[in-house]
């Protein structure tokens, strides 16, 4: 557990001294919610589009940042791969429990810390634009993204473990754009139907932005909130042992 | 005295590629020793297995009598490897460089007094707040060894650790290789014949994963009635061939 911790602590490090991080996990999302808050004003109250309405864009923005979450520990992980540093401390006596949590649990704290800014931004907008927000809701929320930042953590570490330095972020990007798409972050995607709500049924997104909105919302219906919540938490346990036995793997496949 | 390195037959195969090929090698505790050689000679191989980065293929070896592949985490605990890259931990200053190795070997109060010691002996002070990708290439290398040396291996393993340097910064790193001599057995593997001549205790010099010669550089002048490294290490060469 101590070596753990020590390197979560430089991952930590590592990832707030980079202004990158920064941009895309912190202000990204403030700067999206913006936006679309002001499209929202600019919407017609008679079109009966509720999709940018703070209360829905708080959680689907919540989840898109945890998207870059997953962008900055593949970029991580993927650099110490290629460097030489992971050669050192292989030599070490850590161990790749030591390595999987050390990645993950500074991640998954600023995968909760972002959505914990992302929400508060949520409320400002609330006041500026007289919508009330039900703050029990949004407390729950992060509680209720917990899951989902595990989530976007291990599949960011599994591609940071499979892919290069410069294959990474591209992947990244591609689970980013279908994740925003078929999560229902932009878009009603029950509502246009077809085989991109298939798809989005499918995946985990489309849960994971439901179970953000509903916690806001304070909604806690079976298809709402509970099988939402059994779909991003069974998610969350079965890619996180998938990146812990894949990453074992490749160390031991390095040192043959 | 006795070996803190002692290998027998050891081999490394990589497909069709044999890396190295029946090395048989004992190194006292506190003994310097180069492994000298061209590129693809098989020092880093070496060096690999005995740190247990990679499985040997075959034979066997033991670190202060330690087998490397019964118990490799045993082995890990007594050694410190400073790496052919510079290996460090880039937005990391140079003091938590330290302190995160230290951390990993070393339990709490003693962490402290070996990143101070560290920074006293490698002449860090100055930079200890400075991110070690600010560094100058010299002082990245002087960084990585001490982050090698914080968990107090017995055995130290530094791969090629001058190279690209300047003469200067070099000259400046042979000064702190040689202070460790004291403390623990180093394994140095470069292709500078100045710098085995100038540090090493004994000299192994070797050729496509094959020990060619052991010895002090006046046991190898001996033996090929040369004088100095670089004509003794282009005899041994030509005899090769």
């Amino acid at each position: 557990m101590r070596r753990t911790m020590v390197f979560a602590k430089r991952n930590l490090i590592e990832v707030y001294r980079d202004p990158l991080s920064w941009i895309f996990c912190i202000a990204f999302p403030i700067v999206m919610l913006i936006i679309m808050s002001i499209v929202n004003s600019a919407i017609p109250k008679e079109a009966g589009n509720t999709l940018f309405r703070i209360d829905n864009l708080a959680g689907g923005i919540a989840i898109f940042g945890q998207m870059f979450v997953m962008l900055f520990t593949a970029i991580a992980v993927a650099k110490d791969r290629n460097g030489a540093f992971l050669t050192r401390l292989y030599s070490s006596p850590m161990k790749s429990g030591n390595f999987v949590w050390g990645y993950i649990f500074p991640m998954l704290l600023t995968a909760v810390i972002q959505a914990c800014i992302s929400l508060a931004a949520a409320v400002v907008i609330s006041l500026i634009t007289d919508y009330s927000l039900n703050i029990a809701g949004l407390l729950l929320a992060v509680v209720a993204v917990i899951p989902s930042a595990l989530m976007f953590s291990a599949i960011g570490f599994l591609f940071g473990t499979f892919f290069n330095e410069k294959a990474a972020p591209g992947i990244c990007s591609i689970v980013i754009s279908l994740g925003a798409m078929v999560g229902g972050i932009w878009f009603d995607v029950e509502g246009v139907g077809g085989f991109m709500y298939k798809l989005g049924r499918c995946l985990p997104f489309l849960y994971a932005t439901k179970l953000a909105r509903s916690a806001i919302s304070m909604d806690f219906g079976v298809r709402e909130f509970l099988i939402p919540l059994g779909v991003v938490v069974l998610a969350a346990g079965v890619l996180t042992a998938l990146a812990s036995i894949v990453f074992d793997s490749r160390m031991h496949a390095d040192q043959r | 005295m006795g070996y803190a390195i002692k290998t027998e037959n050891l081999i490394k195969r990589y497909k069709d590629k044999t890396a190295v090929d029946g090395l048989n090698l004992s190194v006292k505790e506190g003994e310097l020793i180069a492994l000298l050689g061209v590129n693809g000679a098989g020092k880093t191989t070496t060096v690999k297995m005995l740190t247990c980065l990679t499985k040997p293929s075959g034979g066997k070896a033991e670190i202060m009598g330690i087998d490397i592949s019964k118990d490799p985490d045993g082995v890990k605990r007594l050694v410190g490897v400073s790496p052919q890259d510079t290996s460090v931990a880039e937005n990391l200053t140079v003091k938590e460089n330290l302190e995160f190795m230290a951390d990993i070997y070393l339990p709490g109060g003693k962490a402290d007094e070996a990143v101070a010691r560290a920074i006293e002996a490698f002449g860090l002070a100055e930079f200890e707040n400075k991110k070690a990708k600010l560094l100058s290439g010299g002082y990245k290398r002087k960084l990585s060894i001490a982050m090698a040396i914080i968990g107090e291996p017995k055995v130290l393993f530094l791969d090629e650790p001058t190279l690209g340097l300047d003469v200067l910064a070099r000259r400046q790193l042979w000064h702190e290789i040689e202070a460790l001599k004291k403390d623990m057995t180093i394994v140095l593997t470069t292709h500078y014949m100045e710098e085995a001549q100038a540090l090493a205790d004994r000299i192994v010099i070797m050729n496509e994963g094959c020990v060619m010669a052991v010895g002090t550089l006046a046991e190898l002048e001996n033996m090929t009635g040369k004088k100095g490294l670089e004509d003794v290490f282009v005899s041994i060469a030509e005899r090769m061939e």
